[in-house]
């Protein structure tokens, strides 16, 4: 069971495709101007992500390795217009708002990603859990840089409102505000998984070096 | 040879089954995505026929139409081509169709819907006019389309009180043409009456509420503007 509970917990922090693997950048800067709408894309990648992992995984035999990448896009293209007609006819308002990153999400990289580097080699509650994961990990990092930039650009999170206009960033809301926090971000991230890997080697020396006198 | 034949017919054959899958989804989303799209539509003219204050409907409960065949009797123009008009001083364009209705009160009351460029692409929005050609005034405004606009700041065009500037506009005002403050380069209103007196003059005060964010503004007002203008002609040549 550890093995596949890894599966899921991968994709979360020690692998998130945003701050580590730095996959699907084009929503990632672009949407997350507040923290609902990165919960929006990010559910809504999640949502392919699951499908796409599923669909890929079962059908990972029946298709020649050389045509591929063409039936992965063709699958993954199929369930963003499906999520893009559903969302259009039921879920009005998010739509709106989503607008044009909706069908962008076929050219994130990190669903081709998984979808070749994963799903079409593991079995489908492997590919399920993966998809979970990343999709789960995509989106918290969409939600926290959305919640970020709204939180020092406009002073609110999910719409809440937090202080008065005065202490307003308004960079942070504009495009330039997205990188830098993506940035500051992604260097939080990995300087937590340096700093824990260099606690793990000083634990072994230190084991190593307690097992010598012993 | 062989190969090349099955990975064309394995290709072949996913291209169809999506194909086939993607046709039942958009069979079954057609009927409510035509329904969300004619429900905003419905409600946004509800909205500005009521009255700004008290949201009290200013026609008559009967004559809101509710569903697409009660909207069709109430279009007033309507043309074939893509736009009822354009404007090449203001950007903007009205499209088609536009309503009539008449008020409680028997004053005939226009809604029209316009765009005019803004921060990243049209604006569109949608008005009511009320009056005869020669006392026609702006009631109110309901922005439909801002989805290009900056979230948290162009966008903030769709709150309540972002949309309460633009709105009533006495027609001396609209004859003018509206301008957003920034462009009229006024000084900063300080209490609701100076800002309603700015209103008088064709000025939409704004940038306390929009900080950042000119140009959507901007956008609206030319759509306004553009809206005007096509009554103006339409109502003239009467």
């Amino acid at each position: 069971m550890s093995g596949t509970m890894k599966e899921f917990s991968n994709g979360l922090v020690k692998n998130n495709p945003i701050f580590i693997q730095a996959l699907g950048m084009c929503p990632t800067l672009a949407t997350t101007t507040s923290a609902s709408n990165g919960l929006g894309m990010g559910m809504a990648t999640l949502t392919v992500l699951l499908m796409s992992n599923i669909v890929i995984s079962i059908i990972r035999k029946l298709v020649p390795a050389k045509i591929r990448i063409p039936v992965y896009i063709i699958i993954i293209a199929g369930f963003v217009t499906m999520v893009d007609l559903l969302m259009h006819g039921f879920l009005y308002d998010l739509w709106k708002t989503l607008g044009l990153f909706i069908p962008l999400i076929v050219v994130n990289c990190l669903i081709l990603g998984r979808a070749e580097s994963y799903a079409s080699q593991n079995g489908i509650w492997k590919s399920i859990l993966d998809a979970l994961g990343m999709g789960l990990g995509f989106a918290g990092g969409l939600v926290i840089l959305g919640a970020v930039r709204e939180i020092l650009g406009a002073g609110t999170v999910f719409g809440v409102e937090l202080w008065g206009d005065a202490f307003n960033v308004f960079i942070m809301i504009l495009p330039p505000g997205a990188f830098i926090t993506l940035g500051l971000l992604a260097g939080l991230f990995n300087w937590i998984g340096i700093s824990k890997e260099e606690a793990k080697k000083k634990k072994q020396k230190a084991a190593k070096k307690a097992g010598g006198k012993a | 040879m062989k190969n090349y034949l099955k990975m064309g017919l394995t290709l072949m054959l996913f291209a169809i089954a999506v194909a086939v899958l993607l046709s039942v989804v958009y069979t079954i989303t057609k009927g409510p995505i035509e329904d969300a799209e004619l429900n905003v539509k419905l409600q946004s003219i509800k909205t500005v026929l009521s009255n700004p204050e008290d949201e009290e409907l200013m026609i008559d409960e009967n004559q809101i139409p509710e569903s697409e065949g009660e909207l069709k009797e109430r279009v007033w123009k309507s043309t074939e081509e893509a736009f009822l008009y354009e404007s090449s001083e203001y950007k903007g364009y009205v499209s088609s169709p536009a309503y009539k209705f008449s008020l409680k009160d028997g004053k005939p009351a226009y809604v029209v819907t316009g765009a005019a460029v803004g921060y990243g692409g049209y604006v569109t929005v949608m008005c009511s006019f009320v009056g005869e050609l020669s006392n026609l005034e702006m009631m109110r405004i309901q922005v439909l389309d801002y989805s290009q606009e900056t979230p948290g700041l162009g966008a903030k065009i769709a709150e309540k009180e972002a949309k309460e500037r633009f709105f009533e506009i006495p027609k001396k005002a609209l004859e003018d043409g509206l301008q957003v403050d920034k462009d009229a380069g006024v000084a900063a209103a300080k209490t609701d009456e100076q800002v309603e007196q700015y209103k008088e003059e064709g000025v939409i005060y704004i940038s306390d509420i929009m900080t950042g964010a000119t140009i959507t503004p901007r956008g609206v007002a030319n759509a306004v503007n553009t809206m005007f203008d096509y009554l103006k002609k339409e109502l003239g040549g009467e």
